[in-house]
């Protein structure tokens, strides 16, 4: 028994303590939420920007045939972000990202940047399905009773139908951060430090499997909790204006 | 067109959704003050040709001048015309994201390009008039029917429009809700508004039309004074019609 537990001691300071280890997973942790953050911004972007294109595209064009010069780049736009969407959603992730890493940032090798960028775009394909189906349900007469005071489509997506598409979406777009932090979890294929290679890189150093996995895992656990509760704060104050 | 004071002529106007012909022609006048009321069958086209005054619909042929102007003409900016012709729809379409004040200052502020205290002490005096004053904080899902509906009329008005565009607006209302929506709206015309009202409410046509006209298949059939449209009707269409719903 006391055999037991001096290891169990032993295996603790090896993985947090020796050489500062806690320091070093401290510092994966904070790679991991500089990527997911910043991506996550980057995705959001994307994302809606795509979502308005394509229910623009939906909401004017769709079925019709085009009339003027901007029904033809609105078009040919839609038809680019069609093709985004079914590239980024149809690769694996890793490769996307290795692909930015090793080819288009082949000569600054900087990983960050490479995965923010990344993780941004593939987050942004998922995000702007997302959001098109929040704006897609929102009922047509929402859309008529706007243009009917006078606003063009702009406007009316700005002041009407985008608020409450996201109140829609709420849900859905937590549920993608969450996705996203742990998907950020590959990064070590491209040498980023992030948190589960700092992890993997002590289970390594140390032979114990178990302190440093587990505690990797808590880790990602706790951040998705925390991002869970800020969620469900800020979906119970929208909710609070229409009861 | 700007002489004497027709305020919206309607030109041949033909809507058709794929191939199928809804509006098949018509032509109507509607003068300063007019309360024309739009009667016919489900699926007649009164609908569409509301929605075709003010271009939520797409005519597909004739012209439409609105003060003089033709809005059909895809050159002209609709969004200015549109300011000027209050639509309201019969479910209501409150913004349910907004409070009541915000529904009715949004398009003041952002179109009008009015100082937030002109837009509410505006909407304040018409939610006054409408006896709605004390919800002017509330969120539509806490208003009955007949109190969204108001608010939908003081919403439109506020934009202080030339022209007032109903579409069956009690007909998603409970029975005992109908009476205070027709009471405004007969308040309105008795100020002189123009209305064009598209309703089942043939006691409203009666009491309140300055003419009334009925669309069958598309095309306006008949049209008159309510008098003389009511008792002596003279299109068979329209004998079979009113002998079912009056
Ligand atoms: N967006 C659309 N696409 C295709 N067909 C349509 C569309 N809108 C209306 N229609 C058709 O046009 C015809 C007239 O419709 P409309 O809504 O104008 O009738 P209505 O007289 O208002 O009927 P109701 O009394 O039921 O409201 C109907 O046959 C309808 O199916
Ligand atoms: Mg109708």
């Amino acid at each position: 028994m006391q055999d037991f537990f001096n290891g169990l001691y032993q295996s603790f300071v090896k993985t947090f303590i020796t050489d500062d280890r806690w320091l070093q997973l401290l510092n994966g942790l904070l790679v991991t939420v500089e990527i997911t953050l910043f991506a996550a911004v980057i995705g959001v972007v994307i994302g809606f920007l795509i979502a308005i294109v394509r229910s623009t595209y939906d909401m004017n064009l769709s079925g019709r045939k085009c009339r003027s010069f901007g029904d033809y780049i609105l078009k040919v736009v839609n038809f680019i972000c069609n093709i985004y969407i079914t590239v980024i959603r149809g690769t694996p992730v890793v490769i996307q990202l290795m692909i930015m890493y090793f080819i288009v940032f082949a000569s600054s090798r900087d990983g960050i940047i490479a995965a923010i960028i990344s993780f941004g775009i593939n987050s942004g394909a998922y995000v702007a399905e997302i959001v098109r189906s929040g704006i897609m349900s929102i009922d047509k007469g929402q859309f008529e009773a706007s243009r009917s005071l006078g606003f063009d489509y702009k406007s009316t997506m700005v002041h009407v139908i985008i608020p409450q598409a996201f109140k829609n979406i709420l849900p859905a777009l937590g549920n993608e951060f969450i996705v996203l932090v742990k998907e950020t979890s590959v990064a070590g294929y491209v040498a980023i430090q992030d948190l589960t290679y700092v992890g993997n890189l002590i289970r390594s150093r140390t032979y114990e499997a178990f302190f440093p996995l587990i505690a990797v895992a808590l880790i990602y656990l706790v951040i998705v909790l925390i991002l869970t509760f800020l969620l469900k704060k800020l979906e119970r104050r929208l909710r609070s204006s229409d009861h | 067109m700007t002489t004497d004071n027709v305020l919206i002529k309607v030109d041949n106007l033909c809507k058709s959704f794929d191939n199928v012909d809804v509006l098949k022609g018509i032509n109507a006048e509607i003068h300063k003050g007019d309360v024309m009321v739009v009667i016919g069958a489900s699926g007649s086209g009164k609908s569409t040709f509301l929605r075709c005054l003010n271009r939520l619909e797409e005519p597909t042929g004739g012209k439409i001048y609105f003060e003089g102007t033709d809005i059909t003409d895809p050159s002209v900016n609709i969004n200015i015309h549109r300011q000027k012709m209050g639509m309201v729809f019969q479910q209501f379409n409150l913004f349910p994201h907004m409070t009541v004040m915000k529904n009715l200052t949004l398009g003041p502020i952002k179109l009008l390009k009015k100082s937030k205290a002109d837009a509410e002490k505006r909407a304040m005096e018409l939610l006054e008039r409408v006896g709605l004053a004390d919800r002017a904080t509330a969120y539509p899902s806490q208003l009955s029917g007949g109190q969204k509906q108001r608010i939908a009329i003081v919403r439109a008005l506020c934009m202080d429009p030339d022209v007032m565009l109903f579409d069956e607006p009690t007909s998603a209302l409970d029975p005992e809700m109908v009476g205070e929506v027709l009471e405004v709206m007969k308040q309105l015309a008795k100020e002189g508004m123009t209305m064009v009202v598209v309703t089942h409410e043939m006691g409203f046509a009666r009491e309140v039309g300055t003419n009334v006209v009925f669309v069958d298949d598309g095309v306006i059939v008949e049209q008159g004074e309510p008098k003389e449209f009511f008792e002596n009707p003279r299109n068979q269409r329209l004998k079979d019609f009113l002998s079912k719903v009056l």
